[in-house]
């Protein structure tokens, strides 16, 4: 028997406190109907690195319909495929809900790119360099001992790294210099460390943290553009799900986007 | 059958695991020595932090190696002056490994050193051996089946090691991918399950002859015992 079995009038609290029972009742129904009337609950999959931005608009203890789940997309992407029971997934790269569309795991109608990010350098903070994106620097000697990324082998993040330092050609001087990490947050631990002197995160991680600093940031056209498609889960499609869906566009959700460093791709509701 | 990467995984991993138990194993053995034949202050305190990988995540213990033995950990300056690097490196891989696998190996060793009767320990040392002598030829002797299967656990627990590996190695190819590393890179590739699933095929094959080849190893050494 788990906690969620016990039924809530058994609870020794609700006995005990009758009065401040009532009070949180009241509030949690003041609560409830500041909520839109989209009230049934939802389970949102997505990727980590949103996971600070979801966080702020849908905090947990004031929303307890939405159940966020986050991880590396390809794990999530294969839950989903295993028919784990998520309504709406936000991928932080195409390969993997193109996955899932081929799989009909998704419902391809819904499909939007919701969210852009952008690639940057980073060193620990204060300990910055100079670096011109040329392809005659001498990328091997602008910094000491391995360079930290998202493991090109399959995190999106690492996968569009070795797609700018290709184009910029710096690829063979670096290959055997990588510090490859499980997911790009991982990458970031190691620069705010010092353990790299540099790195390559997305925009958005460099901005949640303290620790490291941007050296410079890659333009775009040196890589495939960095989209976060978002879709709903076939057998999960409503209306209820694809309100949350359009949620995800509400002047509120840019404003928080926006605010974590992505860009905005989809035009306002 | 293998293709070369395969080999390179294979390799690097038994390469990993064999230098885990060669660095657990000795300090299973003098801890657990300590623990089964002496008494003093703070032995359970001890008993508890030997145990603590055990028990800790491996993404914690990954990261407190890191803090530890980084290149800007509180041990970083003794390894840069020795001229070791153990982050982003096999030997930290090995490091990792040892670690996770040090509290098997302990609780095998331990138990094996407390079913030795130690008068036998007493009437080797009245027939004049030195206490090193004695713990040598009667101690170990007569823990040999139990050294074997603190030295399996070891083996297979660093064969199988990945979170603190990971947190503190990263999964660089030839130098820290192992077989685990590799399986999670290819799950974590659209359409890498084949590749995936001929790993697991070849860690389950290791796997058991390593069970395998450590039972016959255990037996022998009871049966030698049994002779004498």
């Amino acid at each position: 028997m788990t906690l969620a079995d016990v039924p809530p009038n058994l609870s020794p609290m609700s006995r005990s406190r009758p009065r401040r029972h009532r009070a949180a009742g009241w509030i949690l129904l003041l609560a409830l109907a500041n909520l839109p009337a989209r009230a049934e609950p939802v389970t949102i999959f997505a990727a980590a690195s949103l996971g600070g931005a979801l966080s702020e608009l849908w905090p947990p203890h004031r929303h307890p319909d939405v159940s966020l789940s986050f991880a590396g997309s390809s794990m999530l992407a294969r839950q989903i495929d295993a028919g784990a029971p998520a309504d709406l997934f936000l991928s932080a790269s195409q390969d993997w809900m193109d996955y899932l569309q081929a799989r009909g795991r998704i419902d391809m109608t819904s499909r939007i790119d919701l969210l852009g990010n952008r690639l940057v350098i980073i060193a620990p903070q204060g300990e910055g360099f100079e670096l011109t994106l040329q392809p005659d620097t001498d990328i091997g000697a602008a910094f000491d001992g391995r360079l930290a990324l998202g493991d090109p082998d399959h995190v999106p993040a690492g996968i569009y790294a070795r797609q700018a330092l290709q184009a910029l050609g710096w690829w063979p001087a670096l290959a055997d210099r990588l510090a490859p990490a499980s997911d790009v947050r991982a990458a970031l631990v190691w620069v705010e460390r010092g353990e790299c002197a540099a790195g390559i995160v997305y925009a958005t991680d460099a901005a949640a943290s303290r620790n490291v600093e941007v050296v410079t940031t890659i333009p775009d056209s040196l890589h495939a553009p960095i989209r976060y498609p978002a879709a709903l889960v076939s057998r999960r499609s409503t209306a209820s799900t694809r309100r949350w869906l359009d949620t995800l566009r509400s002047a509120a959700a840019r404003a928080v986007f926006r605010r974590h460093g992505f860009t905005l791709l989809t035009a306002s509701e | 059958m293998l293709s070369p990467q395969e080999w390179d995984v294979l390799g690097l991993s038994l390469r990993v695991a064999l230098a885990s138990v060669g660095l657990s194993l000795p300090a299973a053995i003098a801890m657990g020595w300590l623990l089964a034949r002496r008494e003093f202050r703070g032995k359970l305190l001890l008993d508890g932090l030997c145990h603590l990988p055990l028990v800790l995540p491996p993404v914690v213990t990954g990261y407190v190696l890191l803090l530890a033995f980084g290149r800007r950990g509180w041990f970083g300056p003794v390894l840069d002056a020795l001229g070791v690097t153990l982050a982003f490196d096999w030997k930290g891989a090995v490091l990792a490994s040892a670690v996770v696998a040090f509290p098997l190996a302990l609780r095998a060793v331990r138990l094996a050193i407390e079913e030795v009767d130690p008068r036998l320990e007493g009437v080797a040392r009245t027939l004049g051996a030195g206490p090193w002598r004695v713990f040598f030829t009667v101690t170990l002797r007569l823990a040999a089946p139990g050294l074997w299967v603190g030295a399996l656990l070891a083996f297979a627990r660093s064969l199988g090691e990945f979170g603190a590996t990971i947190t503190f190695v990263a999964n660089i190819a030839g130098q820290t991918r192992t077989i685990p590393a590799a399986i999670y890179t290819f799950l974590n590739q659209p359409g890498g399950e084949d590749a995936a699933l001929r790993l697991v095929w070849i860690s389950v094959a290791v796997s058991l002859a390593a069970l395998l080849g450590s039972e016959w190893a255990a037996r022998r050494a009871r049966g030698r015992q049994e002779m004498r």
